[in-house]
Parts: structure tokens; C-alpha cells; sequence
């Protein structure tokens, strides 16, 4: 892409390019390496300690990582995590490119009021998402219930967030009404730019509106998709005040996320060591994920 | 034949219209809800069956709101001296607001500048150690907050950040998504323009000012939003750094409402309100630059 | 290169909006520079020894008489838990003004907790290195919790021989740690009861199975009375709430009322909540129609939904929640509080004690302005009447009938003589009662009784042999 005569590159050229590199990356390394590489590093420290309030921290080496992948709490966290990231990550972009695909050529105001109302409960914040949904969720008096039984469609009342079986399904309901906002934007924007000229020219081939679609357009929105996709998961990645307001992880931890379960090991159990060694382990997936990602995006 | 396919399509078009509208009313809902609960009366609210309308309008929930506690609306401590200067008491509210507001702002600023710089030299400039610098980005580019949450707190003890709006910020303009995406953005300027700026003598900040940031100035947008909404809603690093009424946020606020007063939903929902209408009043006028980006960009595409 | 230009085309737009939306929001909130909390104006070093100078012995005990010279100036923070309308701002504001008028030097800064949060909240401010000078709470936090971890201050100087003949025995030994130190000076306490909805009750003819004069009831009456509200048509009773801890005394206190088990043993150093009593008491709630073990609900949560009807009874009561909740217009029915079930009629209830704690925070201008904050709150003849008042709960030590009159704390007063075995002081309290609503939520979801209850007491077992 740009110009690559790295071996042709002299020596001072190099040391030039150098410290200008660093000159522009200063203010930002300051930052990354100051809250979140050095707090990294001593995260890494403190897990291979028995760590808690006010003692001094017990060195016990991989101890907390043996416990770790004992406890099934922490394994039953990691498998909500994935779930919630494997489900929402690809129906939010399949949603929101659906109704973009939809409302993008809709007459000016209507797509703009589209636009706007699936963009509202990103603006709105989590926190007062939040509020409205519990009660929408409420067991007994909750709007859910209260239509569900009155038009027959379930018996009687299903407790959302406090059944095992209900509860995760509905932050990740939530977390999709809080996400959608942007990628829809986004693909909005991204369909208006389609080159027209090579959409007429494969509609006068005969290519029906389905293939237009796949062949041309999805080519061209490729680069939107990808962005859309990053987001997305670190978005996902990012779902703790939900829990943390609507259901604590409960019931049963069946709401529990790893990122949940370490602020529960470290300001309600007091576990910080252990809280650190878990973060460690969602810090290594993660990388691992985000290097795939990347270098997916490289590849296209 | 191409009569049918017409049909289908129309067809096809109008039911997924008509969906989409339901979708919207219930993605409208919560907020619909929230505004107007904050008018009822607290016997509507906690009336078992839900009232679609208020049967009467009242501001009981906002004096309430807004006669709980006070604040400065601004402070400002002269560094290492203990003078501090604090504006006019108003309800405690209002300061979050103004706090959320300048955290926002400041986060994205910071991290615009910032990012801008580093992902410039990143995607442009061939240093030592480049490759490991960008795989550390990569890396750490989606992970949660709550992994470092012990240690970012000590930090920011040690500091003696914490407990300060600066706690929340230094974290969201460390977080290296920002560089990643400015970094695939600036990857597009042409190498020949920063090869003639530079015969023409310009300094490499030069080069940079006048050349690179111009054609990177999109990306910048994009990421100011990204960077404004994600810290707006960034309810985990305040929950963690803040405790002083004065130094709260709204979402942060309004969290606590909802703590301690579980009894009292009409207050949260006028608290939520107040969180919600401001970033909506803003969104709004976004909506007519939405529109003019878009035909900008039709002209020039 | 085309794709990247699409990209960036697409996001120019968002750009545009961002920036200009920010630039006009931008010019109200400059300088809205948050400050690192009150600066001590001169950093005294704290002794070494915990305890302050004999001199100050004889200060706490004074009577506010001359002590305000003697005051050194001090800004304090205080942290409150809503016990009663001491979470409340304009009550506390006219408190605060009756100590400065003594004590004008002394700056007290109060924020206000929940019980959802505010243990997060305190202990985050921990880690933070801003712990709050002062904290009104009870033992199982203040003693068994922080008092336990070695960050609150030995308050000996306030527990003089006086204090000592004063306040009730049952509330001094709870005021007190393992170690015998004295974290906490106790100011006022409860015991926490159930209610019902009498209307309901009267209605469901329900009202024959208690005792209405004494607020008692046989376990076995209980069950008949739930079971007629329940077929009255009033499908939820009561709730087994356990989303969290709030107002978990109200589930301890049901469990063990009902066949007579016990949460801890005598001496306080063990769980015993899996007791052949309480496995039986777990088993029978599971078994009843009308009551649920809600896991989306916490204490507060079925507060509110017994003032709206939802509910016929509350498991999480005390005087001041009908207070406030009457004081709010939240209730339009008749309240008859009541004592929990048990098979003899005679209720063990749980008690609450509230009172001070001082968070050692290294600097001894501060905590001694704590402790003359504490000795004028809940020693100064006047003013602890007031401060009790403020609470809506009764005083730790003879101060006279205060609430003479007052029909709804006489009501409640009768409640008193029930008080059981004050047990949260155990080891690792804060890691049990985790577990405990943990395990309701367990049972709540169809898990063994038997297993749970012996999984919650390995684990707080464990917590408690940790803390020792």
C-alpha cells in the first residue's frame, strides 16, 4: 500500500523515522502504557498471589489458575460470555443490514425517522435502558406478563430474570436493542454510497434483486461490515452494567460473565488475586480473538 | 415475468416496512415510557396494570429530583495550592449532567489527538519496534475494563486520581481502538503527497498538519462519536472511580436513584429522563449533518 | 483503495454529526474539574499506637459542655446507609447543623449509600485510598467485616466505663470484635419483623390464625394462613426474594423462626444453617403454594411490592419501612406487622444495630473530629434522643420513652422483647451472606435442599476459618 524501501532505507533514515514515530505515538503510548499495559502487567503479577483487602498478598504461584478451572462458576461465566458474543455479534449485524437494506431508499423523512428510532436506546444509556426493563420484565406486573397472559399466548407469569432458563436470553434481547444504533447508521450510509452505475448495469444483465445485492452491493459495503463487526464485539465485551443493574449474575449464575465474576470476586468475595487471574485468562482469549479478527480484515 | 418479480419484490418490501415499524415502536418504547413516567403520579406508576397514558401530568417527580441534594456547578482546584473555587449550589442533577457532558467531551478530544497522531505514525512511518508496538494495539484493543479493575484502581489511588473525573477519562484515551482505526485510515494517504511536502521543506508536524490530517479528518469523525457515546454510557469505569455525590455522572446518578430508592419509580424515571433527553437533543441535531454527510458523500463517490 | 474510501465516506458523516453536536454542548461544562476529596490542610502523621492520648478520654465523656476550643478544625466525610431518615439529606443537614453549632470547626461532608451498592462503593473507596472518615452501619460490616480486616480504628476511648454501664449488654458484645477491640459506637437498633396485608388477610378469613395482639404466630397457623390467602385468589403471598443481599435478614429470619434451626452456633465461629430445622424450613417454603423464591428480587424490591399489593406479606419489615412508605402515600391498606412463624409462638427475631464506625485513614486530626462527631451524636443528652429519632429505631441504652405518643412505634416497640441472638459478627459475614442468597437462588431453581444448604455452609465455613 504505501511506499515499503525498508531495506533500502539508510541508517539515519531509520533513526530519523524513528524518533518521529515515537514523537507522534508519544501522547497515545503515554496513555496506553500508562492505564492499560502497566495495569495489565501488575494484573498479571497479582495472580499468581492470594491477594485480598488490607494483607499483604501471599505469593501461591499457579494456584489460582488451578482453582480457576475447577470452579464452574467461572466456566459456567466463560461459556455466557461466548454465548453472549457468538449470539449477539452476528444478529446484530444481520439485523441491522436487514432493515438498512430496508429503510435506505425509503423517502427522506422516513428513513431518517427509522434511523433515529433504532438509534435511540444507544443515546438513552444502558443505565436508564436498564430501569424500563426491569420493570417491563417484572414478574408480576411487568408488561411482558401482563400482555403475554392477556392475549393468551403464555399461561401464566414467567419470571424473565429470575428463571435460569429466560434470564441471559434477556440481556442479550436488551443488549441488541443497545446495539443496533450504530451499525444501522452506518450500513444506511454505506448503501447510499453504492456505486449505482454498477447496480443499473447488472440489473440491465438480467441479475435479479437478490444477486444485485449479494454480488455488488455486499462486495461494496464490505469495509462497513468489518468496522461493524469490531465494534460489535468489543461492544459485547462490554455488557456489565446490564447485569450489574438488572440481575447480579443471578439467578443461579446463570447471567454471569467473566466480566461480571471478577468485580463479584474482588468487591464482594474480596478475592482480588484470584479476580486477576481470571482477567488474565478473558485478556489472553480475547487477544487471541482480536489478532484473528485483524488479521481477517488484512486479508480482505 | 419482470411484472411478477416486481410484485414480489414490492411485496417483499412493504411486509418488511411493516415490520420494521413494529420493531421501531418497541425500540421506541423505553424511552416513550421513561418520559412519561416521569410525569405520572406514583399511584399510576405502581399500578398494577400498566397506564398506557398518564390520566394526570405532574412534576411532582422532578421538584423531588431536583430539591434531593446539591452541588457546585463547577469547581475548580488551582493546582498545589488549597484554593479551590466552586460556582452557584444547584441540585446535584444538574452537576452530573455537566460532569457526564465534560467526560465526555474531554474523552473524546483527548483521545481524536491523540489516536489521530499515533495511528498517523503507525501507518506511515517505518520505526523500530513498529510491529510489536501494533500487535500490543491489536491485542488489546477489545478487552474489557473490568480486567484491569483491581490494578486500575490502585492506580489510581497512588495517583490520587481516584474519586476524580480524570480516573474515568485517562482510561477510555488509553484504550488503543482509537489508533487501530486511525491507523487503517491513514494507511490511505498517498506516500507522493508526503514525498512533495517534504521537498517543499515542510517538517515532519507539518506533513503531518497539512497533508495527512485533512485526508484522515473522516475517520477522526468516526471516531469521535464512537469514542462520545462509548464513554457517555461508560458505566463501569464510573461505577469503579466516582463516590463523591458531586463527582457523579448522570448514568451514575441515576443508577444510585434507582439503589435507594427501589420504592420510588417516578423519581428514577424523571432521573432517566433527564439523562436521556439531553444526548437525544443532540442526536437530533446530528440527524440534518447525518443527511448533509451523505449527499457530500454522493457527490464526491 | 476503493473500499477504503467507502469507508471513509461512511464515516465522514458520523463525524460531521459528532463534532458539531459537542462543539455547542462543549462551552457549559468547561472546567468542570473534579477535585480529589477535601485536602487535609496539614497531614499530621497517625500514631502508631491506635489509640489516641489519654487526654481525650476525658473529652468523650464530657457532655458537649466546653469541648468546642478544644476541637481542632477537621473536614470529615461521613458515609451513610439509609438506616431510617439518616439517608436522607434533609434530616441529616439539620443534624449536622445541631453539631456545628458546637463544634462550628469540624466540616462533616455525608454521602449517602444504599445496601444494594454501598458495599461495593465502600469498599472500592478502600482500594481507592478515600475510605470515608466516618460510616453509620452496623457489626456485621463494621466490626465483622472491616473491623475484621484491620482498617477501622479501636474506639476504647468512646467506650468509657460509662458508655460501658449504659448501653445494653446484647448490643455492647456485638459492638465488639474477635479481638475484643470495640469497632463500632452503637447508636440505635431494631428487630426486623414480617407484615401482612391485613385487608387481604380479612378478607382471605385468614386472620384467625394469628394472634393480632402479641404479632405471633405458630408455623403450623402459617401455612393455614397462607394457604387461605392463596385460595382466597391472591396467587403471590409472599415472596423468598434473593437476587441480592438486600434484606437478606428477612429470608435468615423466616428460615430459622419457622422449625427453631439456627444461622450460627452459640459461640459465633461457625455456620449451622444446615441444620435438620432449617432444611426442613427451606423444604416446606418450597413446598408452598403461594410463595415463591424470587431470584429478580431483592429485599427493597418486595418492600415496594407489598405497599402496591402484589404481595400479601413482607418478610423485609421494621417500623421505619412503614413509616416511610405511609410518610410516601405508598400504602392504601391496612399494615399489621407481625412476628415470624415459629412452632412454639416464640419468634427469635433478627436484629438490626446501627452505629459508628471510624475508618483508620491515617490522620489523627481526622479521627479524633470523627470521634467528637460520634460522642455529640450519640452521647449528648439532646441530641441523642434527636439522632435515635432520626433512625425510627429505638436507642442502644435507657433514654426514656421517646417516642411517647407516637402510636406506630408503640405498635412496634411490643417487637423488641423478641429479639434473638445478634449472629452476623461471625467471620467472613460478608463472603456467607454472598453465598446465602446464592443458595436461595439455587433452591429456587429446583436444586436439592439438602445439598444446597451443605454447599452454602462449606463455603461460609470456609470464609469464616479464613477470617480467624
Amino acid at each position: 500500500m504505501a511506499k515499503n524501501s525498508g531495506s533500502s532505507m539508510s541508517k539515519a533514515l531509520v533513526r530519523r523515522e524513528t524518533i518521529a514515530g515515537y514523537a507522534f505515538m508519544l501522547p497515545s503510548l503515554l496513555f496506553f502504557l500508562g492505564f492499560v499495559i502497566y495495569p495489565m502487567v501488575q494484573c498479571v503479577f497479582t495472580s499468581f498471589f492470594d491477594a485480598t483487602m488490607n494483607r499483604e498478598d501471599i505469593f501461591i504461584g499457579f494456584a489460582n489458575y488451578v482453582e480457576l478451572f475447577q470452579d464452574k462458576v467461572f466456566l459456567g461465566a466463560l461459556k455466557n460470555t461466548v454465548i453472549i458474543v457468538v449470539v449477539s455479534v452476528p444478529v446484530t449485524c444481520i439485523f441491522s443490514l436487514w432493515v438498512s437494506s430496508v429503510i435506505y431508499d425509503l423517502a427522506g423523512p422516513a428513513c431518517s425517522a427509522f434511523r433515529c428510532i433504532f438509534y435511540l436506546p444507544v443515546v438513552t444509556g444502558s443505565v436508564a435502558v436498564a430501569v424500563v426493563w426491569k420493570w417491563m420484565f417484572n414478574n408480576y406486573y411487568g408488561i411482558f406478563n401482563y400482555i403475554g397472559t392477556s392475549t393468551g399466548l403464555i399461561e401464566k407469569n414467567i419470571n424473565w430474570l429470575g428463571d435460569e432458563k429466560f434470564a441471559l436470553g434477556c440481556i442479550i434481547l436488551i443488549l441488541l436493542t443497545t446495539s443496533v444504533g450504530q451499525p444501522i447508521v452506518l450500513y444506511v450510509s454505506a448503501l447510499n454510497n453504492v456505486d449505482q452505475s454498477l447496480v443499473e448495469a447488472a440489473e440491465v444483465d438480467g441479475a435479479t434483486k437478490f444477486q444485485c445485492f449479494w454480488k455488488i452491493k455486499w462486495a461494496q459495503i464490505m469495509p462497513t461490515t468489518l468496522y461493524i463487526l469490531v465494534i460489535t464485539t468489543i461492544n459485547s465485551f462490554q455488557c456489565f452494567a446490564l447485569i450489574q443493574l438488572l440481575t447480579s449474575g443471578g439467578p443461579n449464575h446463570s447471567t454471569d460473565t467473566i466480566m461480571y465474576y471478577i468485580y463479584y470476586n474482588a468487591f464482594k468475595l474480596y478475592r482480588y488475586g484470584y479476580g486477576n487471574a481470571m482477567g488474565v485468562v478473558l485478556a489472553i482469549i480475547i487477544a487471541l480473538l482480536s489478532a484473528v479478527q485483524f488479521k481477517m480484515t488484512e486479508s480482505k | 415475468m419482470k411484472q411478477k418479480q416486481f410484485n414480489r419484490s414490492a411485496c417483499y418490501k412493504i411486509i418488511s416496512v411493516i415490520i420494521i415499524a413494529i420493531l421501531a415502536f418497541t425500540f421506541a418504547f423505553p424511552l416513550y415510557w421513561i418520559i412519561i413516567g416521569s410525569f405520572k403520579t406514583s399511584a399510576a406508576i405502581n399500578s398494577t396494570t400498566p397506564q398506557w397514558w398518564p390520566q394526570e401530568w405532574v412534576l411532582d417527580n422532578y421538584r423531588k429530583l431536583f430539591s434531593r441534594q446539591v452541588a457546585a456547578l463547577w469547581e475548580i482546584n488551582i493546582p498545589f495550592t488549597n484554593i479551590s473555587l466552586a460556582g452557584p449550589d444547584v441540585p446535584a442533577a444538574i452537576r452530573w449532567l455537566l460532569n457526564t457532558v465534560f467526560m465526555a467531551v474531554v474523552a473524546m478530544l483527548l483521545t481524536c489527538i491523540t489516536s489521530a497522531m499515533a495511528g498517523y505514525a503507525l501507518a506511515k512511518k517505518r520505526f523500530i519496534g513498529r510491529t510489536v508496538v501494533f500487535s500490543l494495539i491489536v491485542c488489546a484493543m477489545a478487552l474489557p475494563k473490568q480486567v484491569i479493575l483491581v490494578p486500575l484502581l490502585r492506580e489510581m489511588a497512588s495517583l490520587e486520581l481516584y474519586n476524580t473525573i480524570w480516573a474515568v477519562i485517562f482510561p477510555i484515551v488509553g484504550w488503543p481502538f482509537g489508533v487501530f482505526l486511525m491507523k487503517q485510515f491513514s494507511e490511505g494517504i498517498p506516500g507522493e503527497m508526503m514525498e512533495a511536502a517534504k521537498i517543499d521543506g515542510a517538517n515532519e508536524w507539518k506533513t503531518f498538519y497539512t497533508i495527512a490530517l485533512p485526508l484522515i479528518k473522516p475517520g477522526i469523525g468516526a471516531l469521535a462519536i464512537f469514542t462520545f457515546i462509548n464513554s457517555w454510557n461508560d458505566y463501569f469505569m464510573q461505577l469503579i472511580m466516582l463516590t463523591s455525590t458531586k463527582n457523579l455522572t448522570i448514568s451514575l446518578g441515576i443508577a444510585k436513584l434507582q439503589a435507594e430508592n427501589a420504592t420510588d419509580f417516578g423519581l428514577i424515571m424523571a432521573g432517566a429522563s433527564l439523562a436521556a433527553i439531553p444526548i437525544i437533543a443532540i442526536f437530533l441535531i446530528f440527524q440534518k449533518y447525518f443527511t448533509k454527510g451523505i449527499t457530500m458523500g454522493a457527490v464526491k463517490g | 483503495m476503493k473500499k477504503r474510501k467507502v469507508m471513509a465516506l461512511a464515516l465522514s458523516c458520523v463525524m460531521v454529526c459528532s463534532l458539531a453536536a459537542c462543539g455547542g454542548k462543549d462551552s457549559g461544562a468547561d472546567q468542570t474539574t473534579a477535585d480529589p476529596a477535601p485536602a487535609p490542610a496539614e497531614k499530621t502523621e497517625a500514631p502508631a499506637e491506635k489509640t489516641e492520648a489519654p487526654a481525650e478520654k476525658t473529652e468523650a465523656s464530657t457532655e458537649a459542655a466546653a469541648p468546642a476550643d478544644t476541637a481542632q478544625a477537621a473536614d470529615i466525610t461521613l458515609w451513610t446507609y439509609p438506616v431510617g431518615k439518616w439517608g436522607d439529606s434533609a434530616v441529616v443537614d439539620g443534624l449536622i447543623a445541631n453539631f456545628n453549632a458546637v463544634y462550628p470547626d469540624i466540616h462533616v461532608t455525608v454521602e449517602y449509600l444504599d445496601y444494594t451498592n454501598g458495599d461495593d462503593q465502600i469498599n472500592t473507596a478502600i482500594e481507592g485510598k478515600q475510605a470515608p472518615d466516618l460510616v453509620l452501619e452496623g457489626p456485621e460490616r463494621l466490626v465483622a467485616n472491616w473491623g475484621a480486616k484491620g482498617l477501622m480504628v479501636d474506639l476504647a476511648d468512646l467506650w468509657t466505663d460509662e458508655a460501658k454501664s449504659l448501653i445494653y449488654d446484647s448490643v455492647q458484645s456485638a459492638c465488639k470484635g474477635s479481638d475484643g477491640v470495640f469497632y463500632e459506637y452503637p447508636l440505635c437498633m431494631t428487630a426486623h419483623t414480617m407484615a401482612i396485608n391485613r385487608d387481604i388477610f380479612e378478607a382471605a378469613d385468614a386472620l384467625q390464625y394469628l394472634d393480632e395482639e402479641t404479632g405471633t404466630w405458630t408455623t403450623e397457623n402459617f401455612q393455614k394462613a397462607v394457604q387461605a390467602v392463596y385460595d382466597y385468589g391472591q396467587t403471590n403471598v409472599g415472596a423468598v426474594y434473593c437476587s441480592g443481599q438486600g434484606g437478606d435478614q428477612g429470608t435468615r429470619a423466616l428460615v430459622n423462626n419457622l422449625y427453631g434451626g439456627t444461622f450460627t452456633n452459640a459461640e459465633h465461629t461457625e455456620y449451622t444453617a444446615n441444620s435438620e430445622e432449617n432444611v426442613k424450613a427451606l423444604e416446606l417454603l418450597k413446598s408452598m403454594d403461594g410463595i415463591n423464591f424470587d431470584a429478580s428480587i431483592a429485599g427493597g424490591d418486595e418492600v415496594n411490592m407489598f405497599c402496591n399489593g402484589t404481595f400479601a406479606m413482607a418478610f423485609c419489615w421494621n417500623a421505619t419501612q412503614e413509616k416511610n412508605n405511609q410518610d410516601q402515600g405508598n400504602i392504601n391498606f391496612e399494615v399489621l406487622p407481625m412476628a415470624f412463624p415459629s412452632e412454639d409462638g416464640r419468634p427469635q427475631l433478627c436484629g438490626g444495630i446501627w452505629g459508628f464506625g471510624i475508618f483508620d485513614n491515617g490522620d489523627a486530626a481526622k479521627i479524633q473530629a470523627a470521634k467528637t462527631f460520634i460522642d455529640f451524636m450519640a452521647n449528648d443528652e439532646k441530641q441523642a434522643v434527636e439522632s435515635v429519632k432520626a433512625s425510627n429505631f429505638w436507642p442502644v441504652k435507657d433514654l426514656g420513652d421517646i417516642y411517647a405518643g407516637d402510636e406506630l412505634m408503640t405498635e412496634y416497640a411490643k417487637f423488641v422483647e423478641y429479639m434473638g441472638d445478634y449472629y452476623q459478627v461471625v467471620g467472613g459475614w460478608a463472603e456467607a451472606r454472598t453465598a446465602w442468597w446464592n443458595m436461595l437462588q439455587q433452591i429456587g431453581s429446583g436444586a436439592d435442599v439438602k445439598t444446597a444448604v451443605e454447599e452454602f455452609v462449606t463455603t461460609a465455613n470456609a470464609a469464616a476459618t479464613a477470617a480467624q
